[in-house]
């Protein structure tokens, strides 16, 4: 009887033990079920400082767009 | 989580259908380093780099390597382009380590560490930028076609059941090959650019010298340089390839090869991006203007100089570039929404278990095809407002990357260092103010002299 040798397991669901390859395989991390919270970060004073500059700027960066639309509508029309 | 794990009978933890298969290529991964198969380790490794350097050689940008090339020709702006591509390597060498160390996106880390806010602006900025940018993708499959002669909706229509077909694989290695044979054909432009016949100790001085520069330094060309640096990284870029590092399956040991692997790509990239330059040079010695040159005109205004083997082959280069950017862009889009609202965002997921995924990445791509198709369409305006798009959001996407990295409690030992600090902050500062001066630019014209 032919025999095909391969370099991974084959996948049989049904089966209990063939999730333990997979355990092996993966880092506990990577499994897409098991993957730890990380949690929101302490922000320091600074970083703090930088999200503010960067609202602002969104609101700067929004206003930009809408000026740009403004204009392009005005040229077409 | 909304995944379905297969239930196993007597499992200690449950296991996906994307767990499978990414523990099949893992297994690969370290049968190979185990037995030290070095080359074929790296063959196995290889991919995000690559496909996100050749991916930003996208449509526009070729458009925008060719202009170049024929409003300048041969000199400064050869070397400046290699300098780019360095900026992107010190760049997304980073999204690399991300990747590797969290296991997560770029969207699915911000949404965690800064919070709802600044995730959802995060996914929707980039979702709404990436959306236009498909379009001029399409623009680009849609001329580089045209010099066939194929019909606008049979070019449009036959690129978007290959994306269809090559998502529908279900597997991210089999997409990530083949997006990786059509993205090796960016390189199509270097036998254009030895048919333009360059003159190679021109070639090899204004590596030296960065010049010459025609018509020296003025306020269009000053703009012109702004707008290379602001483009050379976008934001689609660090969620691309920190999301396609995770779906790979990378770990902390692979950083090295991630390392090379965006090293590869960036030098493929400026190999392509040179090569188009150099393609159209001879418009520049025969004084062709270019400025209004759309789509396939540069293949059309090529033949004298090149060939019809040339042009065809630039004409075949702009469709590979549009649609090789179609691929990665929609499904960069693709991974945050996924990352973000909490859905499954693999491309190991089944079609069952990853329904949501795929049909964003479907209907995305879909609308971007239609939105070509339709008569008077605004396209010029959608590409202007890609630009713009892309360099403003830029800052907030740099900022994060960078308070990320440097992020221990997440990071570790691969934070980074004083020196990647220096580099980095410097790259970013630089690409921030020069991507801030070319959307004011672009917005407000009569500021700045032409």
């Amino acid at each position: 009887m032919n025999t095909i040798k391969t370099t991974e397991p084959m996948i049989t669901p049904s089966k209990p033990m063939e999730t333990a390859w997979v355990h092996e395989a993966l880092e506990p991390d990577q499994l897409s079920t098991a993957k730890p919270q990380y949690g929101r970060r302490a922000l320091n004073q600074r970083t703090r400082f930088l999200l503010w500059a960067m609202r602002v700027y969104l609101v700067l960066m929004v206003w930009i767009i809408v000026l740009e639309i403004q204009n392009a509508i005005k040229t077409r029309f | 989580m909304n995944y379905t794990p297969i239930k196993l009978e007597d499992a200690a933890t449950d296991v996906t259908i994307e767990d499978v298969k990414r523990a099949r290529d893992r297994l690969l991964v370290q049968s190979h380093r185990a037995g030290k198969r070095r080359w074929a380790l790296l063959w196995l490794l290889i991919g995000p780099g690559i496909l996100v350097m050749l991916g930003e050689n996208d449509g526009p940008s070729m458009i925008s390597y060719a202009a170049t090339g024929a409003r300048y020709g041969i000199g400064f702006f050869l070397p400046f382009i290699a300098l780019t591509f360095a900026m992107a390597f010190v760049i997304q060498e980073m999204t690399v380590r991300l990747g590797a160390v969290t296991k997560r996106g770029h969207a699915e880390l911000i949404y965690e560490r800064f919070g709802p806010f600044w995730g959802l602006f995060s996914m929707s900025d980039l979702v709404i930028g990436n959306m236009l940018t498909l379009v001029t993708e399409f623009i680009a499959i849609r001329a580089g076609l045209g010099f066939f002669g194929a019909p606008p909706a049979l070019a449009v229509l036959a690129a978007f059941l290959v994306i269809v077909g090559v998502v529908s694989s279900q597997r991210y290695w089999t997409w990530e090959r083949i997006v990786l044979g059509f993205a090796i054909f960016n390189l199509i432009f270097v036998p254009v650019a030895i048919l333009a016949h360059p003159v190679s100790s021109e070639v090899v001085r204004s590596f030296f010298t960065w010049g010459p520069l025609p018509g020296g330094i003025g306020g269009g060309f000053l703009l012109l340089v702004m707008s290379n640096i602001g483009a050379t990284v976008t934001p689609w870029m660090l969620f691309f390839q920190q999301s396609a590092v995770v779906d790979k399956g990378l770990t902390t040991a692979d950083i090295r090869h991630g390392r090379f692997d965006t090293a590869l790509g960036a030098t493929l990239a400026a190999v392509a991006a040179i090569a188009t330059l150099l393609a159209t040079t001879p418009l520049f010695v025969h004084h062709v203007n270019p400025s209004s040159f759309q789509g396939a005109d540069f293949a059309k205004a090529l033949v004298p100089y090149v060939g019809n083997v040339g042009a065809t082959l630039f004409a075949l280069g702009l469709f590979e570039a549009g649609f090789v950017a179609a691929l990665t862009i929609s499904l960069s889009s693709a991974y945050a929404f996924g990352e973000v609202t909490g859905r499954p965002h693999s491309m190991n997921n089944s079609l069952r278990e990853g329904w949501p995924f795929y049909a964003f990445l479907i209907v995305a791509t879909s609308i971007a095809a239609t939105l070509v198709l339709i008569p008077n369409a605004p396209l010029v305006f959608i590409t202007l407002i890609v630009n713009v798009i892309a360099v403003l959001a830029m800052p907030p996407a740099l900022v994060f990357l960078i308070l990320l990295v440097n992020d221990r409690e997440i990071m570790g030992e691969h934070a980074n260092g004083g020196l990647s600090n220096f580099f980095s902050i410097a790259v970013t500062v630089f690409l921030i103010l020069a991507g801030i001066i070319f959307g004011i630019a672009t917005v407000f014209p009569h500021l700045f002299p032409s």
